[in-house]
């Protein structure tokens, strides 16, 4: 769609990037079909079409005020309707640039703010592994909605950790929030990991990947995590020690796989990067390899039905479709996906269960709907956001795909 | 076709003296459907003379004919290319006559046996150019399946029974005749048939047309030769002879069959035909009388004295409607009444169309 | 700004300047304020806007109010307002229509009906499914799929375009040529009224009493009635559907073939023709594996489905048509996987000319199959004369030529060009025993193509049809056909050489 730029915009980074991506909208609607948000509301402003179009009037020097924002905030950038639209927008781009743009120009409520602020210094604070450790103690007497964030504590085998070396190591992103509310997903990493022969490394210094901030739209503190990441990796990077940075949670892989594209315009950091988003797998990628090393080893008893939530982080965010499925099957589990809308987000998305609460629970029971049927043993996912999510809602276990893997690793190994 | 055509000049004039004197007007194709529907009434306007294919591309599958063709003329003309009209619309002729138009079929609107595999006579309007009550000479649709023509006021003219203009050329879709046939016959009741029916629905068999009728159940296969072949083997009736075969669904169509012909001391004992058109995966209808059912159970004629009320009542119940087709007395009308909004646009359709009034009055319902 | 159609509406409306607007817009806000809850009504200009269009984005108004109404009584319960203010409606549903059918109107209320997304029944025994009208047409098909059953009518845009809509723009797709248009597959259609009264059309039987009104309806965009739910027929998925792609060096080779194939008897599942220049645009979203061989000048994809051996002796019979008629190369698809790739591409065309393209035209026309290859000779010859590129997908099996003509609307002089190109292909069409319609419907479209379509009675005859429905013309009015105003208007245009000029421009 043309956008005449107003004065205010044009020649500007963001102005001129957003333009380029307006430019190939050609309004069809497709995208709607797709989007979590307009299943539910059947309101055009809560699509990406509808969306993108609010967008467009603000560049084009439009009043904009809380309810465009509104708008915006209800989008749960789950990119699903960049897989949909036929003619390439780059949505995800887009929608950083206008909240960026529109927050800039409509005050939030005192309230919101705070909660926000909470949530992107809290989560990525020392203080929240404690935190968390408190709130585990006292979980039975939390209130509801509290209890819902706050997972069981894991058990013992969560902080085992490989001691052997091996010629062929990766780095991992230990992540935010993930050491503190489920270790077990970064452990069994490193086992499952250490059985196929790879040794798993962490950078002490690296933390957050920056979604939190950058999607609250902290801009310059989402890239300063970056760059902090960037630097606590590089040395083994440079030296080629490692021969990937995997990720275990889906939604930091697809930051880190954007870090190229975050810091282009920074040149202390471009090219270092994008040599780390070029060498950034989701721990799915090494699947194949996994199957080959593991084929003997692994023998899928107590749990073998397994039901599949691919993120949307995954499928849409990173393209990658199949993967656990089909290599899980290779050894000898049974994975099934939804009948219906296994391309729907869970409602998870990052901090949106928190800030939108209505929908992200209607999206998590409508996706648990179409997952019962298959009766699983389990409802597996690569994502901490939507395990925990949709654990809030369901009385099957559910877990990271590579804890199972693990589990029956170590069944085989008893 | 316009009215420099001194055969539609006439009917013109016709027209609108009919209009200025308001003068109810029947118009007559081959009179093979004067029993169908209200009983005929005013001035007789002959279309006969209005005749002749105007244009047939067999590799485009349309034919463009005049209304006073007679049908037999048509579907030889079809025939010559291997081509057809597919929803086989019926010959009610009567002895000694040349049989029914194209104008009539149209505007009764009613298709033979293959009625549920291929779709009603509307679905193969194209295009028609017609003459309103104000003797305009109006042409909607076109040659082709996909135009533009905002809605389609040719498609309206099926089934019309000629209330709302006169037709005068019509554009019809055609199809290739097909070309492998089978009839299979089973032994079944009344409710096994409509179960058997309700099973087959659902499978890609190529039936294009079903009876029932006194306990034996016949379809008739049609189409690829190795689809007609295997679906024969699956369903295991008992084939019955092809020429045997062909007659017997001519005759359907035509109401030649024993059960269409009800005698006139029948008839004037009360005894009646009735058209019912319901969903096909309705249950047996708690009628007294004899059935004939066609179309999978969507269509089921019945012969019965029952009183006039009870056979739409029933026919309603189970989400359809009735046709009283051949009785003696149709005082208590032909079909099934409207709501109060449907009814509203018919008679404002009507206006729009005929304001005066003149064409075929009381043949569809007795308002207009 | 699309025209009141009647005098009687245009004596309704207040002056067109902003206050004036303004102070009607309160009191229809007040009014189905009463009747709807706070968030089911938009006015503010800011969330109105993006209303203002549907798939055609070259025709913009916002609307004075739009209202997403959740049940059928709201929905009774805003026409019945809206008829007492005398207030325009347009109906809206997934806003993908293509000829400006959901254009709102600048004094009017546009009525979506988005939210009516539930499946009300899937009957596998009576083969039927009702749905309410905001069901999307793919998701028809979904909810028949345990069954072993689908929804034929597949528009391209079916995975997000409504079941309402498509009764509203008797929607076809690739499939229609075997199966039939919308009105084809449709039993029972239930609405209201202009006024709000509840109304059904159709029946679950195979016919209804009296005038067949279901043939008005399907296909009137919006202009006589609201959908509110749809009853459609549902048939068996075929066993098997197999795709030949076929490929010619040059497309009157093509246009020989798609006559042969029809004069063989044969009616396809589908059969689809996309030109070299489309082809490459799909390829890149699909990546189908079309033929982008410099000698393919033409890909045309031919499907049969059936059963088994239905398919397989009719597949033979094309393969051997095509064969004959000297194509190029044919590749049969080995799979169900491969067979839908075939046709993402064919599918996503319009969109995927978004990534070599900033804007595109699209025209739709119908022309007599045998002229396709002159039609694209001729649209060649037009590519040189006004200096724009144009992609041609084509419904082989009945004549329906989209031409998309790509350009860059921030260059004005390529957009003129553009229309000019636009109407010259309209011409030419016309010229070559063709037709201005095709299936995208009138809406505003190609009211300017009605004007020369039908004659003066025959369009008085379509607005007194109209107002049999809707005797105040509120229902969606200045759509589909053209007042004697525009007419006349339109007539005073030149006309050169019987050329039909360009569709009004938007004013952006």
């Amino acid at each position: 769609m043309q956008t005449t730029l107003s004065a205010e915009f044009k020649g500007t980074r963001d102005g001129e990037a957003a333009e380029a991506i307006l430019r190939k909208c050609v309004h069809c609607g497709f995208c709607n079909a797709t989007c979590p948000t307009y299943q539910l509301l059947g309101d055009e402003l809560d699509g990406p079409r509808g969306r993108i179009y609010l967008m467009k009037q603000v560049l084009e020097g439009a009043e904009v005020t809380r309810s465009t924002q509104q708008h915006l905030d209800r989008c749960l950038t789950c990119r699903n309707c960049e897989t949909t639209c036929p003619s390439g927008v780059d949505y995800g781009h887009l929608v950083d640039i206008g909240r960026k743009i529109v927050d800039e120009r409509v005050e939030r409520p005192i309230g919101e703010k705070a909660v926000r602020w909470l949530l992107k210094e809290g989560l990525t604070s020392p203080l929240f592994a404690p935190a968390m450790k408190l709130g585990q103690l006292v979980r039975p007497m939390l209130p509801d909605a509290l209890k819902n964030k706050v997972p069981a504590p894991a058990g013992a085998r969560a902080k085992v950790w490989p001691t052997r070396g091996h010629p062929r190591k990766v780095l991992m992103l230990a992540g935010c929030v993930q050491p503190a509310m489920m270790p077990n997903i970064n452990s069994a990493t490193a086992r499952v990991l250490d059985a196929a022969g790879i040794q798993t490394l962490v950078a002490a210094t690296a933390g957050c990947c920056g979604a939190l901030r950058t999607h609250l739209n902290d801009h310059e503190g989402g890239l300063t995590d970056m760059r902090r990441n960037i630097d606590a990796w590089w040395p083994e990077v440079e030296a080629g020690v490692v021969e990937a940075i995997v990720m275990n949670a889906s939604a930091c892989g697809a930051t880190v796989k954007e870090y190229g594209y975050a810091l282009a315009h920074d040149p202390a950091y471009a090219a270092k990067a994008a040599r780390i988003s070029a060498l950034t797998r989701d721990l799915s990628e090494l699947l194949p390899d996994l199957v080959a090393a593991l084929r003997g080893q692994v023998k899928p008893g107590k749990v073998r039905q397994l039901a599949f939530h691919p993120p949307c982080t995954l499928q849409h965010g990173q393209q990658l479709r199949g993967g656990v499925e089909t290599h899980l099957n290779a050894l000898g589990f049974d994975v099934k996906v939804a009948r219906s809308e296994s391309h729907l987000c869970c409602g998870s998305a990052g901090t949106y269960s928190v800030l939108q609460p209505e929908l992200a629970y209607q999206l998590r029971d409508r996706k648990l709907k179409h997952i019962e049927p298959l009766q699983p043993q389990c409802i597996v996912s690569a994502n901490i956001g939507c395990i925990q999510h949709l654990q809030t809602g369901t009385a099957t276990p559910v877990k990271h795909w590579v804890e199972v893997l693990d589990e029956a690793l170590e069944e085989a190994n008893a | 076709m316009d009215t420099q055509d001194p055969v539609l000049a006439r009917l013109l004039d016709q027209v609108l003296t009919a209009q200025q004197t308001q003068t109810p007007l029947d118009i007559r194709g081959g009179s093979t459907k004067a029993f169908y529907g209200g009983v005929p009434r005013g001035e007789p306007l002959d279309m006969r003379a209005l005749a002749g294919i105007s244009s047939h591309e067999p590799t485009d599958l349309v034919v463009t004919v005049r209304a006073g063709t007679l049908l037999s003329e048509l579907e030889a003309a079809l025939g010559e290319h291997g081509q057809c009209l597919p929803f086989e619309p019926p010959r009610f002729n009567t002895p000694g006559s040349d049989g029914g138009t194209v104008g009539d079929m149209v505007a009764a609107g009613l298709a033979g046996p293959a009625r549920a595999a291929v779709g009603r006579v509307r679905d193969f309007v194209l295009g028609a150019t017609m003459l309103n009550g104000r003797g305009e000479l109006l042409t909607f649709g076109g040659q082709v399946m996909k135009n533009v023509a905002g809605y389609d006021v040719s498609r309206l003219m099926a089934g019309s029974m000629g209330v709302l203009g006169l037709l005068c050329e019509v554009s019809l879709k055609v199809l290739p005749m097909l070309a492998a046939q089978t009839t299979l016959e089973f032994e079944q009741d009344e409710a096994q048939a409509l179960d058997w029916f309700n099973a087959l629905r659902a499978q890609p068999l190529p039936i294009t047309a079903s009876s029932w009728h006194g306990g034996r159940l016949r379809l008739r296969l049609a189409g690829a030769r190795a689809a007609v072949r295997s679906a024969a083997q699956s369903l295991e009736g008992v084939p019955v002879d092809a020429n045997e075969a062909a007659r017997w669904w001519r005759d359907i169509r035509d109401h030649h069959l024993a059960y269409f012909g009800i005698d006139a001391a029948a008839l004037a004992a009360g005894e009646c035909l009735w058209r019912l058109s319901v969903p096909a995966s309705a249950p047996p209808l708690a009628l007294p009388g004899t059935a004939f059912i066609e179309w999978g159970g969507a269509q089921r004629w019945i012969r019965t004295a029952a009183p006039a009320t009870d056979v739409p009542a029933a026919a309603s119940l189970a989400g359809g409607h009735a046709t009283l087709f051949r009785a003696a007395d149709k005082s208590t009308g032909t079909f099934s009444p409207l709501t109060a909004p449907l009814m509203r646009i018919h008679r404002e359709l009507k206006r729009a169309l005929d304001p005066a009034g003149i064409f075929n009055r009381g043949r569809l319902y007795s308002e207009f | 700004m699309p025209e009141i159609a009647s005098a009687a509406a245009a004596a309704a409306a207040p002056p067109s300047d902003a206050a004036a607007r303004h102070a009607r817009q309160s009191v229809v806000v007040a009014a189905l304020a009463a009747v709807l809850p706070r968030h089911a009504i938009l006015s503010r200009h800011e969330d109105t806007v993006p209303y203002e269009c549907d798939g055609l984005t070259a025709h913009r108004e916002s609307p004075m109010v739009v209202v997403l109404p959740e049940t059928e009584e709201q929905v009774a319960a805003v026409l019945r307002n809206c008829h007492t203010l005398q207030v325009p409606i347009v109906a809206r549903g997934a806003g993908t229509g293509l000829s400006g059918g959901a254009l709102p109107h600048r004094l009017g209320v546009t009525l979506s009906l988005a939210k009516f997304n539930r499946n009300v029944k899937v009957d596998p025994v009576a083969c039927t499914a009702t749905v309410q009208c905001g069901v999307r047409n793919l998701a028809i098909s979904e909810a028949a799929a345990p069954f072993g059953l689908y929804y034929a009518p597949d528009p391209s845009s079916q995975i997000a375009c409504t079941i309402g809509g498509n009764v509203a723009e008797n929607s076809g797709g690739v499939h229609c040529l075997k199966y039939g248009l919308t009105l084809h597959n449709v039993l029972k259609v239930r609405g209201f009224t202009v006024e709000g009264e509840a109304i059904e059309f159709g029946s679950e039987a195979l016919d209804c009493a009296g005038l067949d009104l279901m043939a008005l309806l399907v296909g009137s965009e919006g202009i006589l009635a609201v959908t509110t739910e749809v009853t459609v027929k549902l048939i068996p998925k075929p066993q098997l559907a197999r795709c030949i792609m076929a490929s010619f060096a040059d497309v009157e080779t093509a246009g020989v073939a798609v006559a042969a194939i029809v004069a063989a008897g044969i009616i396809p599942a589908g059969l689809e023709l996309m030109d070299k220049r489309m082809t490459a645009a799909v390829e890149d979203f699909a990546h189908a594996g079309y033929d982008l061989d410099a000698a393919a000048a033409a890909i045309l994809l031919c499907e049969s489905d059936g059963t088994a051996e239905e398919v397989e002796e009719e597949i033979a019979r094309m393969s051997e048509v095509l064969a004959r008629t000297g194509t190029a190369r044919q590749e049969i698809s080995r799979d169900e996987t491969q067979r839908l790739k075939f046709w993402s591409g064919r599918k996503n065309a319009f969109p995927a000319t978004g990534r070599i393209s900033p804007d595109y035209m699209c025209m739709d026309s119908t022309i007599p199959r045998k002229r396709l290859a002159d039609v694209l000779r001729a649209i060649e010859a037009m590519e040189e004369n006004y200096g724009l590129r144009c992609c041609n997908v084509f419904h082989a099996g009945d004549g329906n030529l989209h031409p998309l003509i790509l350009f860059d609307a921030n260059d004005l002089d390529q957009l003129h060009r553009c229309e000019l190109f636009g109407a010259d292909i309209l011409e030419t069409s016309v010229r070559l025993g063709g037709t201005v319609s095709g299936e995208h419907g009138v809406g505003v479209e190609k009211l300017n193509s009605m004007c020369v379509q039908f004659s003066q009675a025959e369009r008085e005859q379509m607005f007194a049809v109209k107002r049999a429905f809707d005797p105040q013309e509120l229902l969606n009015p200045g759509k589909v056909i053209p007042s004697l105003q525009r007419c006349a208007e339109y007539g005073k245009l030149t006309v050169l050489r019987g050329m039909l000029p360009f569709p009004d421009l938007p004013s952006f």
